[in-house]
C-alpha cells in the first residue's frame, strides 16, 4: 500500500553491462516460478496429445517403428542367429532406441524452446530458463510410457530381471540434466542463428551411430572404442547395457555419465543465463 | 499543482536509453552472417527507441503515455515490464508490474477458459493459490457464460481479450501496464474495464500506466501523462494539459470521433 511504498525496495532495471544476471536471485526466482513451469508443462501436453487419439500413442509407436526398422537393417548386416541372442538384440533395440528418442527430443525441445516461446518472451517478464525446462519436463513425461512398454518387451523376450533395475531412475536423472545443458546451449544459438536448426537433425543421426545403441558395447572394435568411449552418451549406455541384463552398473560409468551431465549443464547454463537478456530483442 | 509528485513514486525512470539492432533480413541466420562478412555491406541499423526518458508515476495514479506510432510508448512499457534491457540509465519499480501487454499471454488456444485463468495467473508471476482466490471475480468479471468451459479456439476475438483483461485487473496486480491491449471488447466491455481501472487506483492499491491512442480517454482516466516523440519526453504533466497540446500539435479536433475509438 501507499504509505509503505518508500521503504519497499525497488526492482532496478539497469542496462546490460556485465554479462551474468546475479545468480542467487536468477534461481530463487526460478524455483518461485517452479508452479508456473509445471503447469505449462502440463497444459502444453494436454494440448499437444488433445485433438488426436493417436497422439498419445504416436509417443510410443514412432520410436517402435523406428527400433522395428533398426532390427531389420541390423539382421541384413549380420544375421541375428539363435532365438536367445535374437531376442537380447530386441530387446536393446527398444530401450536403446527410446532411450535416444528421449535424449534427442529433449534436446532438440530445449532447443527451439525460445523460439516458440516467443509470445511469452515478448509479453511476460520471468526468467527464461523457465522454457528450455518445460521442455525437458515434457520430454520425460512422453518418455515415462515408453519405459513401461518396454518393460513388457523385456518380460515377453525372457530377459533378466534383477535389483539393478532400480538405478534407471538415476541414469534418466542424468539423461535428462544432460538434455537440458545442450538445450540451454542450442537455446540462444537459434535465437540468434535461425538456421542452425537445420543441422540439429543430422548431428542428432550421427550421435545415434556413434553410441552403442544399435550394437553392444562388447561388440565394439577396441580401435574404435579408444575413440567412442569419449561419446557423452558412451557411459550411460554402457551402464544401461548392464542394468537391463540385471548387472549392478559399474561405478566408473555412472561417475563419467554424471560428470558429462554435469558438465553440460554448467556450460549451457552459463551461456545461456549470459545471453538471456538480448532474447527480447533479438525475437 | 496536481499532487502528483509530493505522492511515492511507484515507478521511476531516470535517464532511459534502449537502443536495438535490427537487421534487414527478418530472421538472422549463420548464412546471411557469413556472407556479410565477405561483402561487408552494412545490413544492421541501430534504432534509438528511448533517448534519455525521464518521468516518475505517482503510486496509486493512472498515468497516460501518448506518442505518434514509432515514439517508443511500448518499449517504454516493455523496459518497465523487464523484458527489455536498458542501454542506459534505470528503472526502478516499487511492486510487482503486471503487463497487459498483448491479448492472452501465456493462454493455450487448445485448453479451456477455466484453465488458462490458472495459466494466465501464473504467467503473470502469481502463485496458484493467488489465482484461486480470485477465480470466481475473473470467471464473473469476463461474464462468458458457459463459454468458459470451452476451448479458447472457440472464442472471438473479444471474448479472448475480455478473458485476458480480467485475469490481469483480477489477480491484484500492484503496477498494471496497459498498451492499447482493451481494443478487441464491445462497447460495453469498454465502459467497464474503465470502471475497473479506476477502482483499482481508487485505495492507491494499484497504479495503472497505460498507453492509447484514445486521447479522450487517457483525459478522462489518466490524472498525469507523458507525451513522448521519437524517443524523447515532449512533454510531461497534468493529462488534461498534455493531451490538449498534443492534439493542437497533431491538428485533431476535440470532438474527433478517433478519441474514443481504441481505449
Amino acid at each position: 500500500m501507499a504509505a509503505t511504498q518508500p521503504y519497499r525496495i525497488p526492482t532496478i532495471y539497469e542496462s546490460t553491462a556485465t554479462g551474468l544476471p546475479p545468480l542467487r536471485s536468477y534461481f530463487v526466482e526460478l524455483w518461485g516460478r517452479r508452479r508456473f513451469i509445471w503447469h505449462l508443462s502440463r497444459s502444453d501436453l494436454k494440448a499437444e496429445h488433445y485433438d488426436s487419439a493417436i497422439g498419445q500413442l504416436w509417443v510410443i509407436l514412432d520410436p517402435l517403428l523406428l527400433a522395428a526398422v533398426y532390427f531389420l537393417l541390423r539382421t541384413v548386416v549380420r544375421p541375428a542367429g539363435s532365438g536367445p541372442a535374437r531376442n537380447a538384440i530386441i530387446a536393446h533395440l527398444v530401450w536403446a532406441v527410446f532411450v535416444f528418442t528421449f535424449v534427442s527430443n529433449s534436446m532438440m525441445a530445449g532447443a527451439r524452446s525460445l523460439l516458440n516461446g516467443r509470445n511469452l518472451i515478448m509479453n511476460a517478464s520471468f526468467p527464461r530458463a523457465a522454457l528450455p525446462i518445460v521442455a525437458i519436463v515434457k520430454a520425460v513425461f512422453d518418455f515415462l510410457p515408453t519405459l513401461v512398454v518396454y518393460f513388457a518387451f523385456h518380460l515377453v523376450l525372457g530377459q533378466p530381471f534383477g535389483t539393478s533395475l532400480v538405478v534407471i531412475p538415476v541414469i534418466v536423472v542424468i539423461l535428462a540434466v544432460m538434455s537440458l545443458g545442450l538445450g540451454l546451449l542450442f537455446a540462444p544459438l537459434m535465437v540468434f542463428y535461425r538456421d542452425t536448426g537445420g543441422f540439429l537433425p543430422y548431428v542428432t543421426k550421427i550421435w545415434l551411430y556413434v553410441t552403442p545403441a544399435l550394437y553392444f558395447v562388447r561388440e565394439i572394435p577396441p580401435k574404435l572404442l579408444v575413440y567412442l568411449r569419449w561419446n557423452p552418451l558412451y557411459p550411460s549406455y554402457a551402464a544401461l547395457e548392464q542394468i537391463f541384463n540385471a548387472h549392478m552398473p559399474s561405478p566408473a560409468y555412472l561417475l563419467a555419465a554424471s560428470a558429462w551431465a554435469v558438465g553440460f549443464f554448467l556450460v549451457g547454463a552459463l551461456v545461456f543465463l549470459a545471453r538471456e537478456r538480448d532474447f527480447a530483442v533479438r525475437l | 499543482m496536481l499532487s502528483g509528485s509530493d505522492r511515492p513514486p511507484a515507478v521511476w525512470v531516470d535517464d532511459l536509453w534502449v537502443s536495438f539492432r535490427v537487421t534487414r533480413e527478418k530472421n538472422q541466420t549463420l548464412k546471411g552472417t557469413l556472407a556479410r562478412m565477405r561483402d561487408h555491406s552494412k545490413q544492421a541499423m541501430l534504432i534509438e527507441a528511448l533517448r534519455g526518458v525521464s518521468f516518475q508515476v505517482p503510486a496509486g495514479s493512472v498515468y497516460g503515455v501518448i506518442g505518434r506510432n514509432g515514439a517508443g510508448k511500448s518499449t517504454m512499457l516493455r523496459t518497465i515490464a523487464g523484458i527489455l534491457p536498458p542501454t542506459a540509465g534505470r528503472v526502478a519499480v516499487w511492486g510487482r508490474v503486471t503487463p497487459l501487454l498483448s491479448l492472452g499471454v501465456g493462454f493455450n488456444r487448445e485448453l479451456t477458459g477455466r484453465e488458462n485463468i490458472l495459466l494466465g495467473g501464473l504467467t503473470a508471476g502469481l502463485t496458484a493459490a493467488e489465482v484461486y482466490a480470485n477465480f470466481d471475480a475473473v470467471e464473473e468479471f469476463a461474464g462468458l457464460g458457459d463459454a468458459i468451459d470451452f476451448p479458447m479456439r472457440t472464442y472471438s476475438s473479444g471474448m479472448f481479450g475480455r478473458l485476458a483483461f480480467s485475469v490481469a485487473a483480477h489477480l491484484k496486480p500492484e503496477i498494471l501496464l496497459i498498451d492499447e491491449a482493451l481494443a478487441a471488447g464491445d462497447a460495453a466491455f469498454k465502459l467497464k474495464s474503465m470502471g475497473k481501472i479506476v477502482e483499482l487506483c481508487k485505495h492507491q492499491e494499484c497504479t495503472v500506466l497505460i498507453v492509447s491512442h484514445g486521447l479522450e480517454v487517457v483525459r478522462a482516466l489518466a490524472e498525469r501523462c507523458v507525451w513522448l516523440d521519437r524517443g524523447v519526453v515532449r512533454d510531461e504533466g497534468p493529462a488534461d494539459e498534455v493531451v490538449s497540446a498534443y492534439m493542437a500539435e497533431e491538428n485533431i479536433e476535440e470532438t474527433s470521433a478517433t478519441a474514443l475509438e481504441d481505449v
